[in-house]
Order: structure tokens, then C-alpha cells, then sequence
């Protein structure tokens, strides 16, 4: 267990100082643009109402600094995982890390973005945070159904090919279809609907750049993957 | 390693590899990490963490 949470760490803070990099060239910098125009460009907003209890330039160390223990956490959460998990985790040894980062991100991120996506600066949520929370928690473990519905569905189908698509098809149509007929539980902020489709996607793809990087490190940082580690499903199929 | 292992048995095998006391430690750990997670809605902490809230897509604003 040692061995494989370490590596998990070690993924994770390789990870999280290319995240913070990320965070300080890009995330914050576009982050706190925007939310001057927010601020500024928006109406009926007054200033007072958005004043921070910090100054700009802690918020952008412990920003970045966040950035850096974040890919940590979620390095020595994959590592943790893969230790007790790994045997349940479809693909060989090359592939396995990528599979369960995938269901890392899914838990973590793209569930709850489900019903709570990703808000720009300015946006404001309507729901009460203490609802958020929970919202939040049963959102991560719809996300985790998933994973593991893609999962039982992948060893069910008789081939590869089949397998993949039909472990992806539950994930893909909840993406596709639960954001639309949940309510939309934030307000536009003044800010045009293409800067905030175009913050999202930022949003999207840096959580998704994050658990590729672990799951490649991770698997950079472990032993060589060999051919011969099919599990024994996989050679009957 | 054995590839007709399960969870069940990586389960059996930390169970064997730790002693209670590390088990206890690391609970204790992560339960304090919890707690301190709690801590961070505290206005200062909270906002110096604004943009990365914002870039991981977690915000409580």
C-alpha cells in the first residue's frame, strides 16, 4: 500500500506544480479580469457588495499554492484508490491509471457540474450553500455510479471495442442530457454568454488536463507495463 | 503481482500490512484534514483561495 500511495503523491505533486503554473499564468489572471468586469461593467451591483477580505496578491499566491496541494490531494487519492481498487479496474497496467483517473474526474468534477457547473467570476448561485453542500456530496456520488455503472457495463459487452462503447454510452448521455433538465441554479453576472461557455470549457479542460497528468504520471512513476498482464476477463474476451 | 486478486483481497492485504495504530493515525489524519476543510470557510482563508475555487469549478459564492 505504501509504495503505490507514494507514488500517488509523488504523481500528485509533479501534477500540482504544472496545475499551479496553470493557475498563475492562466486561471488567475483570467479569473480576476473578469471578475473586474463584473464588477465594473455589470449593473445594479455595488462595489461594496463584492469587496474581498484579502488583498489581490495573496489571493493569487494562495491561489497557486492551492493549485499545488490540490494536484497533491488528488494524486494521493488516485494512489490510495488504486491500491484497493485496482483489481476492479478494467484495461492492463498501461491503461488502468488513465480508467481510474477518468472515474476520479467523474466523481469529483463532472458530477457535480451536472447540476452545479463551473460559475465565472460575477455569477452568482441562488441556491444557498448549505444546500450546495449536500447537493454537492449526493451530485460526487452520482458521479461514482456512473463510473461504476460504465465500468459493469464494459465487462458485460463480449468484445473491446463493444465494451468501451457501452461503458461510455451511461456517462455520455447523463453529460448530455441532466444539464438541461436541471433548473439553471446561477445568474449570467453581466458577463455574455460566449465568455462564460469559454470560461467553462477552461474550467473543464484544466480538471481534465489535471487527472491525465496524474494518470501519466502515475503510470510513468510505477513499473514498466508489460503485454502479458492482461487480467484473465480480459483474455477470454 | 497476481491478477486473479480482488478488492476483497487488497482489502485483506492492508488489513495484514497495517498495524491498528496506523490505521488509527492515518483515520485521525484525514478526519483532521476534513475538519480543517470546514476551517476554510473562514472569510480570510476563503477568499485568498477565490480564483482557484473558481478554476477547479468549485465555488461557494
Amino acid at each position: 500500500m505504501w509504495p503505490t500511495l507514494k507514488r500517488g503523491v509523488a504523481a500528485g505533486g509533479l501534477v500540482g506544480v504544472v496545475y499551479g503554473l496553470f493557475t498563475a499564468v492562466v486561471v488567475h489572471p483570467l479569473t480576476a479580469s473578469l471578475a473586474e468586469i463584473a464588477h465594473h461593467g455589470g449593473h445594479g451591483h455595488d462595489a461594496g457588495a463584492h469587496s474581498h477580505a484579502v488583498s489581490e496578491t495573496t489571493t493569487a499566491v494562495v491561489s497557486v499554492g492551492s493549485g499545488v496541494l490540490w494536484g497533491i490531494f488528488l494524486g494521493a487519492a488516485l494512489g490510495l484508490a488504486y491500491y484497493f481498487l485496482e483489481p476492479a479496474v478494467p484495461g492492463s497496467s498501461a491503461t488502468r491509471p488513465y480508467v481510474l483517473a477518468g472515474a476520479g474526474f467523474l466523481t469529483v468534477s463532472v458530477g457535480p457540474w451536472l447540476a452545479l457547473p463551473p460559475v465565472a467570476p460575477g455569477m452568482e448561485h441562488q441556491l444557498a450553500a448549505s444546500t450546495r453542500l449536500v447537493l454537492y456530496a449526493g451530485l460526487m456520488l452520482a458521479g461514482a455510479v456512473l463510473a461504476v455503472l460504465g465500468t459493469a457495463l464494459y465487462r458485460r459487452a463480449g468484445d473491446r471495442r463493444r465494451g468501451v462503447a457501452a461503458g461510455l454510452a451511461p456517462i455520455v448521455a447523463a453529460v448530455a442530457v441532466v444539464p438541461l433538465l436541471t433548473p439553471t441554479v446561477v445568474t449570467a453576472g453581466g458577463l455574455s454568454t460566449d465568455l462564460v461557455a469559454a470560461y467553462r470549457g477552461l474550467v473543464v479542460f484544466g480538471q481534465a488536463g489535471l487527472w491525465f497528468g496524474l494518470a501519466t504520471a502515475f503510470r510513468w512513476l510505477g513499473p514498466a507495463p508489460t503485454n502479458l498482464d492482461l487480467t484473465p476477463h480480459e483474455t477470454q474476451i | 503481482m497476481s491478477q486473479t486478486e480482488t478488492v476483497h483481497d487488497r482489502i485483506e492485504q492492508a488489513r495484514t500490512e497495517l498495524t491498528p495504530t496506523q490505521i488509527a493515525v492515518g483515520l485521525a489524519l484525514a478526519a483532521s484534514l476534513g475538519f480543517v476543510l470546514m476551517f476554510l470557510q473562514d472569510p480570510m482563508v476563503h477568499d485568498a483561495m477565490h480564483t482557484f475555487r473558481h478554476g477547479a469549478g468549485i465555488t461557494c459564492h
